[in-house]
């Protein structure tokens, strides 16, 4: 089973980032070893934020944590 | 090869580094000699681009100017790409071929990863530079070459010599008018004037204006690693200007890798342990550089961007930590952050003539 803080730690690497510029990556659920989460901000809207971010915070995601499965944005 | 015309010396940057106007500065300086030059540097810090910007500098630049990688080819046909062959010279030779050699006649051949040079290569390489002729694989004519020969190597070719992997005699031909590039880390300060540049060539080739670049991206560019150097800074802000879809370039751009190694709190490769093992490389100034960059933006944010506050907070004074900020490249990340502070902008360099 994948913890939340598990993956806020993840998040927390690259969130002062995205905060700096006005956004987020906000954990909105772990289901199982999925996690849930929601893009904010100026780049919310830009679908080349979300494949990025999609690809990338996966990938780092199953590199960090043994049985993560799945990212997910909604 | 490299298509004529592909290259102009307008589109080198220089920067603002010490280091890269010294070579610039020697470049101008050798390139008027016929001399062998060997440029070392990793991989993307532009050691095409220095051999380019030698023989368009030289007086050979009406002439041709060959590149080749010779980690492109194996050890058989290493000889005859460089070398040419006879028809006949073996299976599938159905014509005469000149070699890159030939090719460059009276021009500049560019010899790129001759750390990728097999030894048996060598001494045949050395044969040609050394008697100015070559002869065709199958053939028995020694052709005069007139060509200036440029090498790149990403390795340390003396470290090479040393542990036996690179002739000797053909280091001390080619060596004599060393350039070593600097990694793109080891000259942070460069790339601001680089990402600029580059966001602005390819927005031109993409028909769009030139994005706005947030200071958070900024920062992050300034904090990566940058493994892959200029090249991979130039890859980055192709796929930026490709992918944008609001015209500002924000953080939600960046790729992850840039996004995770800017974010970390020392970039994790340079923390390489230091144990009684294997000894590896490290650069001091290398890392000297990141704990400087590190403590600077801590006292930058604690402060709030009030730089007399962060130099207190250092126990340095207000000028000095001013001249750091330039130093580390961090000077336009923390505009935004410290909007009234009065950090003096050089212009940049941006291009030679």
């Amino acid at each position: 089973m994948v913890s939340r803080e598990q993956i806020e730690s993840v998040l927390g690497r690259i969130r002062p980032m995205m905060q700096a510029d006005g956004g987020d990556i906000e954990l909105v659920d772990v289901l199982g070893n999925s996690a849930h989460v929601r893009l904010t901000g100026m780049c919310a809207g830009c679908p080349s934020a979300h494949m990025t971010l999609y690809m990338g915070v996966e990938m780092a995601l199953r590199e960090e944590i043994k049985d993560f499965a799945e990212l997910v944005v909604v | 090869m490299k298509a004529p015309g592909a290259f102009s010396p307008d589109n080198v940057v220089v920067g603002h580094s010490a280091r890269m106007r010294a070579i610039f500065d020697f470049v101008k300086v050798v390139s008027k000699s016929d001399s062998s030059v060997i440029i070392t540097g990793e991989s993307g810090t532009g050691k095409e681009v220095i051999a380019n910007l030698l023989h368009h500098s030289s007086s050979r630049r009406h002439q041709p100017f060959v590149a080749v990688s010779c980690a492109l080819f194996s050890e058989n046909l290493i000889e005859t790409e460089l070398f040419g062959h006879e028809r006949g010279a073996f299976t599938g030779a159905i014509k005469d071929k000149p070699g890159r050699f030939e090719m460059a006649q009276g021009g500049t051949l560019f010899l790129d990863d001759i750390d990728d040079v097999p030894l048996s290569m060598q001494v045949k390489l050395l044969r040609a530079i050394q008697n100015r002729t070559v002869e065709r694989v199958g053939g028995t004519r020694s052709i005069n070459v007139n060509v200036r020969v440029i090498t790149g190597s990403k390795r340390d070719l003396k470290k090479m010599v040393a542990e036996g992997n690179f002739r000797e005699d053909l280091y001390y031909r080619l060596n004599v008018l060393p350039i070593t590039l600097p990694p793109l880390r080891e000259r942070r300060e460069d790339i601001p004037v680089l990402t600029d540049f580059f966001f602005k060539r390819f927005a031109r080739e993409r028909g769009i204006e030139t994005p706005d670049v947030s200071s958070a991206v900024r920062y992050a560019f300034s904090r990566y690693r940058w493994p892959g150097n200029v090249r991979e800074l130039e890859n980055a802000c192709e796929r930026i200007v490709q992918t944008c879809t609001c015209g500002t370039v924000r953080t939600g751009c960046l790729s992850a890798s840039v996004l995770f190694g800017a974010g970390d709190p020392v970039a994790a490769p340079s923390t390489t342990e230091l144990t009684a093992g294997e000894p590896t490389a490290v650069s001091l100034e290398d890392r000297l550089r990141e704990v400087e960059s590190n403590l600077i933006s801590w006292a930058l944010k604690v402060s709030d961007g009030n730089k007399s506050r962060a130099a207190e907070l250092l126990s340095i004074k207000r000028s000095t930590l001013g001249d750091r900020i330039t130093r580390c490249g961090l000077q336009e990340a923390h505009h935004a952050q410290a909007p009234a502070a009065d950090a003096s902008e050089d212009e940049p360099i941006a291009a030679i003539a």
